[in-house]
């Protein structure tokens, strides 16, 4: 089956912050709504002027605004917001709106449900499902978050439905609760042996109430949540969902990318070609110069040699079989469709070679 | 006053920015150079892929504290093992502390819980500096991990002390909250690359910092500036193409660099350290690099 990015149904973008995922999946989603699919690009935390190049404001963070790219396909783009997320989602799954309310109005989902580890990635998660489950469009590209440890992303199902599972619900159903999620005092000589007695006094009662409020909120919605994770799962590891790895130049990303790629075919899911981004060109050793330019001139030659270099010690590391994309650094980040609209064919140039 | 003078007066410096800036080179850099103004100094690194020990040139921590140089030393702190380690010191009967511990309800607390793994570091470092550990520091420097926004982690024994209001845990959360509040004892350091992205970080960490824990860093570092590019320079003084385009690569990425100093200066009107782009590999040359450019900025 192709590797081509532009041959999925969904393109997940990966890799660690600061190597451009972002500017890489919306120049990917332009060519891809030019190739007259259309075209779902959705992203966590673009730049202003990446934004402003797409023409795109903070409405997408309520759900995808259609970029005027003129191109065959349309392209869209949604900005993924967790608490929005969470949010729409409580108010779409709950029983009632009083329920819905309870939750809201509760401290923990208030103050600490948004911090919670692990729940902006899932809320991703929810929005593909969502996305992915209406069937509007030919591609979606996903860009991941910006963590370091972007593994996180993928795991974030796993984790926070066994979060759910074991730790806080089983915590809620005990019998130590009473009704209407007031606590009752377990009598001593018991509470005394139990774990949860100990729990309780490490991280205290007014924490363990909220939380217990908010659990017991959250119970109506939790199938829902633990069905759609599974299915989500399901999804990204699906024979038309692609993962492209991107990196930074130099050696010293190595370890991290191939770690990385690793990783996600352990994980079961497709890997395409490790992009390398912001690649220095080749300089030559400044000779007969101006002093001024001197000092410069061999900062550049040593950027040019280490992403050299970089690239070079990778190709050895890879399989044969698995592309490699080296895009050149930009001169400056683009700033409107057509910039955009290069970088994508600087891409798509390297994908022919 | 000085501003490495400022800093070594503290006990706690937190080095905090987005991933790919280098945040560990800074950390590392500022251990070094307040070890050399005669403070015994413990570098701590949260990261659970260890990096810090490339760049002092030492073997892996692996958990452990290692000698890094004269007054300094650096370790690799897992959070997880903090935060058991606490449960520890509050249940005095071992074999208590061992079956909380294993406990599933635990084990998702303490992996799930906001706030919780960073509370843990942080009261770490404290009772470092306090001498609770076989290992003594005047002051530590924390490589803050590199989460979504940093300013969660110092925010973590505020907003904890708040929504917990009680328990062992709440209490230590209110005593770690006034030690971050307390500008005599703690400071913090941002760094970032004059980039459009990581400078729109650095202005949201810096209001951030002065709503959650009410006052800005001590200094902001713009890492890895490319050169200034030497004015009347025609762009293509040469007739190789390939020449003319490194000209223009370095003008054009300097611009953006110029551009968004200023844009960082216009929203920070504190100190900042500007350190150059070095031609040096990750390692302690680089490290050495660093630091003599940010001990020339801190002057």
């Amino acid at each position: 089956m192709s590797l081509g990015p532009l041959d999925q149904r969904m393109l997940v973008v990966v890799g660690a912050g600061g190597v451009g995922k972002t500017t890489l999946a919306a120049a990917l989603g332009l060519q891809s709504a030019r190739a007259g699919r259309n075209t779902l690009v959705m992203t966590f935390d673009p730049s202003l002027r990446l934004k402003d190049a797409l023409g795109v404001g903070d409405e997408a963070r309520e759900g995808a605004v259609r970029v005027k790219s003129g191109t065959r396909g349309r392209l869209d783009v949604a900005l993924l917001d967790a608490r929005t997320t969470f949010d729409r989602l409580i108010r779409r799954y709950a029983p009632d709106d009083a329920a819905a309310e309870r939750i809201f109005t509760n401290r923990f989902y208030r103050d600490l449900a948004g911090n919670l580890a692990g729940i902006l990635e899932y809320m991703a998660v929810e929005r593909l499902f969502e996305v992915a489950a209406d069937g509007n469009y030919d591609r979606i590209i996903l860009d991941t978050p910006p963590t370091r440890q972007a593994l996180d992303f993928l795991e974030a199902p796993d984790r926070i439905v066994n979060f759910l599972d074991s730790g806080a619900l089983r915590l809620a159903l005990k019998p130590w609760w009473e009704q209407g999620g007031g606590l009752k005092r377990m009598p001593m000589r018991i509470a005394a042996r139990g774990v949860e007695r100990i729990v309780d006094r490490v991280i205290g009662d007014r924490l363990l109430h909220d939380m217990v409020e908010f659990f017991r909120a959250f119970g109506p919605l939790y199938d829902g949540f633990r069905g759609r994770a599974s299915e989500v799962r399901a999804l990204l590891r699906a024979p038309d969902s692609l993962f492209l790895l991107v990196s930074g130049p130099g050696e010293d990303r190595i370890p991290d990318t191939l770690f990385f790629a690793r990783k996600l075919k352990e994980a079961g899911h497709r890997v395409g070609p490790i992009v390398v981004n912001q690649i220095h060109p080749v300089a030559p050793l400044p000779r007969d110069v101006p002093s001024a330019l001197a000092e410069g001139l061999s900062l550049f030659h040593y950027l040019g040699e280490r992403d050299r270099r970089g690239l070079v010690r990778l190709r050895q590391l890879l399989a044969r079989s698995e592309p490699l994309l080296a895009i050149p650094l930009q001169a400056s980040p683009p700033t409107d469709l057509p910039e955009l609209e290069s970088l994508g064919r600087v891409i798509l140039s390297q994908l022919d070679r | 006053m000085k501003l490495l003078e400022e800093l070594a007066r503290r006990q706690l410096i937190v080095v905090t920015g987005k991933g790919g800036v280098g945040k560990t080179t800074i950390a590392a850099a500022i251990g070094r150079l307040l070890a050399a103004r005669g403070r015994r100094t413990l570098l701590l690194e949260v990261d659970p892929r260890e990096s810090l020990h490339q760049l002092l040139g030492t073997e892996p921590s692996g958990g452990q504290v290692i000698k890094a140089g004269a007054r300094l030393s650096s370790q690799n702190l897992q959070a997880r093992s903090v935060v058991d380690g606490l449960v520890r010191e509050k249940l005095p009967i071992a074999a208590l502390a061992k079956k909380v511990i294993a406990s599933s309800v635990f084990q998702h607390f303490a992996e799930g819980a906001p706030g919780l793994k960073e509370m843990a570091v942080l009261g770490y470092a404290l009772r470092t500096v306090e001498g609770h550990h076989r290992h003594k520091a005047d002051v530590v420097v924390l490589d803050a991990p590199a989460t979504g926004h940093s300013a969660s982690m110092l925010a973590a024994p505020l907003l904890l002390s708040d929504a917990i209001a009680g328990g062992q845990l709440g209490e230590m959360a209110k005593e770690l909250a006034a030690f971050i509040a307390d500008p005599d004892r703690c400071g913090v350091v941002l760094t970032a690359l004059a980039e459009e992205m990581p400078v729109q970080e650095a202005l949201e960490l810096i209001a951030l910092l002065r709503e959650k824990i009410g006052r800005p860093p001590e200094v902001v570092v713009a890492n890895a500036l490319y050169p200034s590019f030497p004015s009347g320079t025609p762009a293509s003084r040469t007739s190789d193409g390939n020449a003319a385009a490194i000209l223009d690569l370095w003008r054009q990425r300097r611009a953006v660099n110029e551009r968004e100093l200023k844009r960082l200066r216009a929203g920070w009107k504190g100190p900042m350290a500007e350190i150059p782009l070095l031609p040096l590999d990750r390692g302690p040359d680089l490290l050495a690099g660093v630091e003599s450019a940010l001990a020339e900025e801190l002057r």
